[in-house]
């Protein structure tokens, strides 16, 4: 067996991007992916050992970046908490809503029983992020602009209440697609809720 | 109950235990006949189609929870935090436990695929409603500030399930919660929403009965 490389297997991962964006999860096909790249389908099997695993793969990588990125901006200091949480939640559930990101959280549960996509979805992406939330939420409390209460909680409360109207719907495919303005009365809505049950008496 | 009544009642049964072992693919119409017995004519006179008998088997569990909790929530409008507490807690044990956690899965699984998931978010919101009524109650009597109960209930429940749900659903943990856990987790759920919706003091009514106790730290 040849040693596997990174450039090989960021190549498939390309590729693999190429071929889900064009034809979706569904329809796209391992020997479509070996097919761009070249090569062997025992080597792309070697890299990745089924299409869900590369599709994970590339989908999670791009988001759980992004995601970070949008939760790394969180500042703690700011003089309108609200302004803060409102711009925080429309850009995090813009990029969480997206048609991939939704695509990756369903495949995660279905397959949950049967491959660890689940537990590496849970553990690299929503947990780092919980956490990043979470030591925003502790300095806002710490400066007194929240009442004192575990921030991790108050990061999942608040995560979860930006999801509420959505949530059900997206996974169960009610709706497949989330547009930005329909996002901005539910964030508005779901912080003021969190403000409302954090706040300082 | 009729013998047709009966008979379907046993091709449920059956159906659910087989789609919760084998997952909807794994399990064929000729597999839940040779479960129940008797002929693939007499189960599809009952179930027209593998997806219309996968929604109403996965779905029964629900509906009777939902008949049994929502009389529970009705009947103890004395003390509508006891009750919201209460039925937290239920609530949280029940969507916690492995069956429901399978169905969920399932349902998720073969949403988009047999236009399940739309007869699924139908039952959310038909149990969601009773609670925005028993909410709006809530907010006619002046326990909880005036605000959309729909909205409220959606919160109520995205607040329940944030701490357990997600890592049960993803089998991160495999152990269910016990007791004191989903109790926990329901009360911090749910001292969150009586906080969210504390009626603000100057449009306060004189509440009757025992008076909604948010202890501040």
């Amino acid at each position: 067996m040849k040693t596997k490389t990174e450039s090989k297997r960021q190549a498939i991962i390309k590729a693999a991007t190429e071929v889900f964006r064009e034809v979706g999860f569904e329809r796209a096909s391992m020997s479509d992916i070996r097919e761009r790249i070249g090569g062997s389908k025992a080597t792309l099997y070697n890299y990745f050992p089924s299409k869900e695993k590369l599709f994970f793969e590339v989908m999670h990588q791009a988001k759980e970046l992004e995601l970070e990125a949008i939760t790394g901006k969180l500042d703690a200091d700011t003089d309108d908490l609200k302004r803060e949480l409102v711009s925080f939640g429309q850009k995090f559930m813009f990029v969480l809503y997206s048609a991939d990101a939704i695509a990756v959280r369903r495949l995660a549960i279905a397959e949950s029983r049967h491959s660890d996509i689940g537990r590496l979805s849970f553990e690299q992406a929503t947990v780092p992020l919980e956490k990043q939330v979470a030591e925003f939420l502790r300095k806002v409390m710490k400066r007194g602009a929240l009442r004192t209460a575990d921030p991790k909680i108050a990061a999942i409360h608040l995560l979860s209440l930006l999801e509420s109207e959505l949530l059900h719907r997206v996974l169960l495919g009610v709706i497949d697609t989330v547009k930005p303005e329909s996002l901005s009365g539910s964030v508005r809505r779901a912080v003021e809720a969190f403000l409302s049950g954090y706040e300082r008496r | 109950m009729s013998k047709s009544d009966s008979k379907r009642q046993v091709i449920l049964e059956s159906a659910y235990q087989l789609f919760r072992a084998q997952g909807f693919d794994g399990t064929s119409m000729a597999d839940i006949t040779s479960h129940v017995g008797g002929s693939k004519a007499t189960l599809y006179s009952h179930f027209p189609s593998k997806e219309e008998l996968f929604v109403e088997c996965m779905m029964a569990a629900l509906e009777n929870y939902m008949s049994d909790t929502l009389r529970h929530l009705d009947a103890s409008r004395r003390d509508p935090e006891a009750a919201l507490r209460n039925f937290g807690t239920s609530v949280l044990n029940f969507i916690c436990s492995p069956e429901q956690l399978e169905v969920r899965r399932l349902m998720i699984a073969e949403a988009a695929r047999c236009g399940s998931g739309k007869l699924f978010f139908d039952k959310i919101t038909a149990l969601r409603s009773q609670v925005s009524i028993f909410l709006a109650a809530c907010m006619e009597s002046g326990l909880l500030r005036r605000d959309d109960p729909d909205l409220a209930a959606d919160y109520l429940g995205a607040l329940l399930e944030a701490e357990i749900l997600e890592p049960l659903l993803l089998h991160v943990r495999e152990a269910a919660p016990d007791e004191k856990e989903t109790m926990l987790a329901a009360q911090r759920a749910v001292d969150a929403f009586l906080r969210a919706y504390a009626p603000t003091v100057s449009l306060q009514k004189p509440i009757q009965g025992p008076t909604p106790t948010c202890e501040t730290p």
